[in-house]
């Protein structure tokens, strides 16, 4: 016999970890299923020695190669960090005008905890409007849309901003945000919901003039760190909690815990009310009629292992959820067709239009930037309608800066000219010219200059953007792997445009710029064209011929099956995209809580 | 007696399953480093093993950072595991063998070791009676009696491993060439930094790596990364190294290694990278492109500069001492204080521990 939980939740990071914490304090029986390992901070541990560390060569490794048959980078180097796939074991495979390549992108990290271990923290609301795309354009003019796809594929989400503010509210205050909610263009129910905000980076200062020069209304950008004391996790900040600002913020877990991870705010503090299993990866569900029976798993030795549960939770990113569902139903026809009813398995497979601008501030300004948190400010101008209205802009997005970008040595090199997770250190080994005092001059130029502001916004959504099972690369369980379909909409690139724009405009009007160095990018101009906010691939909706997922993110022909990582989303939200990940999961789990 | 730690089989599990687990027997991991059918060209990260990690006591003091603590692992799955497993090394007394312990019900056993850092060591299994190397760790090395043993070093380790003598000479010259420490105010910068350490930095941190005149430990950071991480390109180093030999012999005929010249590596290194001209002296069916051997060197130099001290380069933190003492900002004070966030006794941080 097989164990029986109430619950299995397949994924720790955003989509699975509110879950598992509402639903074991409820008292129900759950088991998480996680690939990654359990790595703790320092205060989890006896020895208290963490396994995440203060060391640029854990963000990104040593050289490995490529050797992944039939890819057009085979051979090429690549450098994961030590929570990353690796890639000849679990490639993500995209076609780029019809030649295949293997990439790290589109991954999160597998770890428990998942993304939220590495990311930068920005914990950014979607706005109202960024939930109703679909009434909000009808009627509109919309720029560089000849084919009406926008009017077409738009979706409005099936709740607005108003019921899924108190789930935001929840995720705030559970996991552990700082910023401020002045300026924001969305409605805060409860004025404490985040911690206050650690002084921000010198250098931020200038983005600071920028934007207010445009008349930009500016907030605290809002930063998974606790600041304070954390009351619901039992956390705690050091007597300084300006000691939390290091510049291994992105990319690199938090040895000391301060970082709210949904491990360290969600799972860990109610560890004896579950069961976690980590080193575990799932290989397939198992189903009987409308109800997913068992799931099968490979332990941390790779030994097969069976649980049951009531309900099962897939969440494991939605390249890797999308997967799980169809590698399940390569083994059961039935289940193929009940998960896949639709036909929409898969498809409108969304990222962000993401881009911005980057300089230097020209000499003698420098500052410190190892002393930082992520971003510092943020500003939601370009979500307004009067700005949509004026760029003819079918969805808006969130701009902010970037603080923690370039502040160290080996990030400094290893990004030079690269534009992507693909192409690390590619433009500085090629720049050969740049030894001894060229390579002083390049150093003395950059640290602690690099001035950046981003942008964050929505993705035009389109059936052909998908992700199917490659027809012939398997990963080391000889399963197919992902494969990655998608192009850019021409208003993507349009909208891509004008928000760097917006974000150069903001440096320059609020610094002096080193001459020659610099300028905007747009996610288009991106090798490997996923970013890491994946979405889409299994939307949900009120309408089982439109959409995967019913409004409870349950599969639609399925009694017991839910998908709660970013997959679940029609339309990807004009910001990063975890807190409403965890805010739509909070919602999930408190129905589920009466459904078990 | 080797010092003993307890196991902990999460932590075990943690550093196994992503490089270990599997069913896909394709070599994707060999991209050059194993000849023939070698096993471990199916793993993942192979040279991972045995896992050399940061040590800190039950009662922590400053005495830990001389450690660092090993964990060696047998893995298996449940049907195929051993009876026993035990290690016997040259970090413990003389044949004493360390039994390794089950890890939870998954098959693997392991045994988690306290050792010296800066230390060299060799060591075997002995599986239900039979003795053997790790099957994982591709580190192997005869000894004076003609065995094949298993390898590994910790932290700070100083003794070459991939070189000789006189291909670090030739390394460490073109690496002096790429970093920024070539000024003469870099120069007297290291000097003041090396004077004003204290006598036990000086012997744990320095050791080496200063008295052979390399920058910061580069080189002894890059023999490291190619005896462990990045074995793949010792090849690239060695067949290179013989040709840039070979092409200053051909230059300067006669001219003994030390007293080769900084303009002729400067020379030498404008040659390589020139790839529209044949480099006299060269073998390009040894060797085609030296351009890509430089960007190769490029990448591991700026590392060896820049990357945690525990990796055997940036030796006492010098490379990051001298952006801190560089990037000033408009008053004069340092806008790089890479203390502040590290452990003890690199850093200052008293709540991170490394």
């Amino acid at each position: 016999m097989a164990e029986s939980f109430d619950a299995i939740i397949i994924g720790s990071g955003a989509g699975g970890a509110p879950i598992a914490h509402t639903l074991a304090n409820a008292g129900k029986r759950v088991l998480v299923l996680e690939k990654g390992p359990v790595l703790r901070p320092q205060y989890q541990r006896k020895n208290g020695i963490s396994d995440f560390k203060r060391d640029e060569l854990y963000a990104t490794g040593t050289e490995k190669r490529i050797q992944v048959p039939g890819m057009a980078n085979f051979n090429g180097s690549y450098y994961s960090s030590h929570v990353e796939p690796d890639l000849n074991d679990e490639p993500h495979v995209y076609d780029k005008d019809g030649t295949d390549f293997a990439t790290i992108e589109g991954y999160t990290a597998q770890v428990v905890g998942g993304g939220t271990q590495l990311y930068g923290g920005v914990s950014l609301r979607f706005t109202p409007r960024d939930l109703s795309l679909k009434s909000f354009n009808e009627g509109r003019q919309i720029d560089r849309d000849p084919n009406g796809d926008i009017k077409r594929e738009a979706r409005d989400w099936p709740y607005t901003y108003d019921d899924l503010e108190p789930w935001y509210t929840m995720a705030e205050t559970l996991v552990g945000i700082n910023g401020t909610q002045e300026n924001q263009v969305k409605k805060f129910s409860d004025p404490n919901s985040y911690q206050p905000p650690l002084t921000p980076n010198p250098i931020s200062t200038h983005v600071e003039q920028g934007m207010d020069a445009l008349g930009m209304k500016r907030y605290r950008t809002p930063l998974a760190v606790i600041t304070r004391d954390h009351a619901p996790s039992g956390r705690k900040v050091p007597k300084d909690p300006e000691e939390a600002k290091t510049s291994y913020v992105n990319r690199y877990g938090d040895p000391l815990g301060l970082k709210s991870s949904t491990w360290v705010s969600l799972l860990s503090p109610i560890e004896e009310k579950f069961e976690l299993r980590a080193n575990s990866v799932v290989t397939h569900l198992e189903s009987d009629g409308a109800k997913v029976t068992k799931v099968h798993y490979r332990d941390g030795a790779g030994n097969p292992r069976v649980v049951e549960g009531k309900i099962v939770v897939v969440a494991c990113s939605a390249i890797e959820s999308v997967r799980l569902l169809k590698l399940s139903g390569l083994l059961d026809q039935d289940f193929n067709q009940r998960i896949n009813a639709s036909g929409l398995l898969g498809n409108y497979f969304l990222t962000h239009s993401f881009g911005g601008a980057s300089a230097y501030v020209a000499n003698p300004k420098r500052y410190d930037k190892s002393i930082s948190l992520d971003s510092d400010w943020a500003t939601d101008f370009c979500g307004s309608d009067d700005f949509l209205n004026e760029k003819k802009l079918w969805a808006g997005g969130a701009i902010y800066n970037n603080t923690s970008d370039r502040a160290l040595p080996l990030s400094l090199a290893r990004t030079h000219r690269s534009q992507d997770l693909d192409s690390f250190w590619k433009g500085f080994t090629d720049n050969i010219e740049l030894t001894g005092e060229a390579l002083r001059d390049f150093l003395l130029l950059r640290l602690g200059r690099g001035l950046s502001v981003s942008f964050m916004a929505n993705q035009v959504p389109l059936k052909t953007n998908r992700i199917e099972l490659h027809p012939t690369v398997t990963d080391k369980w000889n399963r197919p792997v992902a494969y990655i379909r998608k192009r850019w909409h021409e208003h993507d690139i349009y909208l891509m445009d004008v928000l760097a724009e917006q974000c150069a405009e903001i440096l320059r009007k609020g610094a002096t710029l080193e001459e020659g160095h610099g300028g905007v990018y747009a996610g288009d101009t991106a090798l490997a064209r996923c970013a890491n906010h994946i979405l889409g691939g299994a939307r949900f909706g009120t309408d089982p011929k439109d959409s995967v997922l019913d409004v409870w993110c349950r599969a639609w022909e399925f009694d017991n099956l839910y998908v709660t990582d970013g997959a679940f989303m029609p339309t990807a939200g004009g910001a990063n995209p975890t807190l409403t990940i965890q805010a739509n999961a909070f919602r999930v789990a408190d129905e589920l809580t009466r459904r078990i | 007696m080797a010092l003993l730690l307890p196991l902990d089989s999460e932590y075990v599990l943690n550093q196994c399953t992503k490089y270990l687990a599997r069913d896909n027997t394709d070599p994707r991991h060999n991209y050059g480093q194993y000849t023939g059918n070698d096993p471990r060209g199916t793993i993942c990260e192979a040279w991972r093993f045995p896992v050399v990690e940061t040590f800190r006591g039950e009662t922590p003091a400053e005495a830990d950072t001389r450690f660092n603590a090993v964990t060696f692992v047998w893995p298996s799955r449940k049907d195929e595991a051993p009876q026993s497993v035990a290690v016997v090394g040259t970090f413990g007394a003389l044949y004493e063998t360390i039994p390794l312990q089950k890890v939870g019900d998954s098959g693997h056993f392991a045994v988690t070791v306290q050792v010296p850092k800066g230390e060299l060591h060799y060591y075997r299994f002995i599986v239900d009676g039979q003795v053997v190397n790790d099957p994982v760790n591709p580190q192997q090395a005869t000894l004076d009696n003609g065995q094949t043993w298993s390898r590994f070093f910790t932290h700070l380790c100083t003794q070459p491993l991939s070189f000789e003598e006189w291909e670090m000479e030739i390394l460490g010259r073109l690496t002096d060439h790429i970093l920024p420490f070539r000024t003469e105010e870099a120069q007297n910068f290291f000097d003041r930094f090396y004077k004003d350490s204290d006598k036990g930095t000086k012997e744990t941190q320095y050791a080496r790596a200063y008295r052979l005149d390399q920058p910061v430990g580069v080189v002894n950071y890059i023999d490291k990364l190619l005896a462990k991480e990045e074995s793949h390109h010792l090849i690239d180093y060695k067949i290179c190294i013989r040709q840039i030999d070979n092409v200053l012999n051909a230059w300067r005929p006669g001219v003994p290694r030390v007293l080769r010249s900084r303009e002729v590596y400067i020379d030498l290194y404008n040659a390589m990278a020139n790839t529209s001209q044949e480099l006299l002296g060269w073998d390009y069916g040894a060797y085609q492109n030296p351009r890509y051997f430089l960007q190769l060197l490029r990448r591991h130099t700026y590392t060896g500069a820049f990357a945690h001290p525990k990796y055997g380069g940036n030796v006492g933190a010098m490379g990051w001492a001298y952006l801190e003492e560089t990037a000033r900002d408009e008053f004069g004070n340092s806008a790089f204080d890479w203390r502040r966030a590290l452990e003890l006794p690199v850093g200052r941080c008293a709540d991170y521990f490394g």
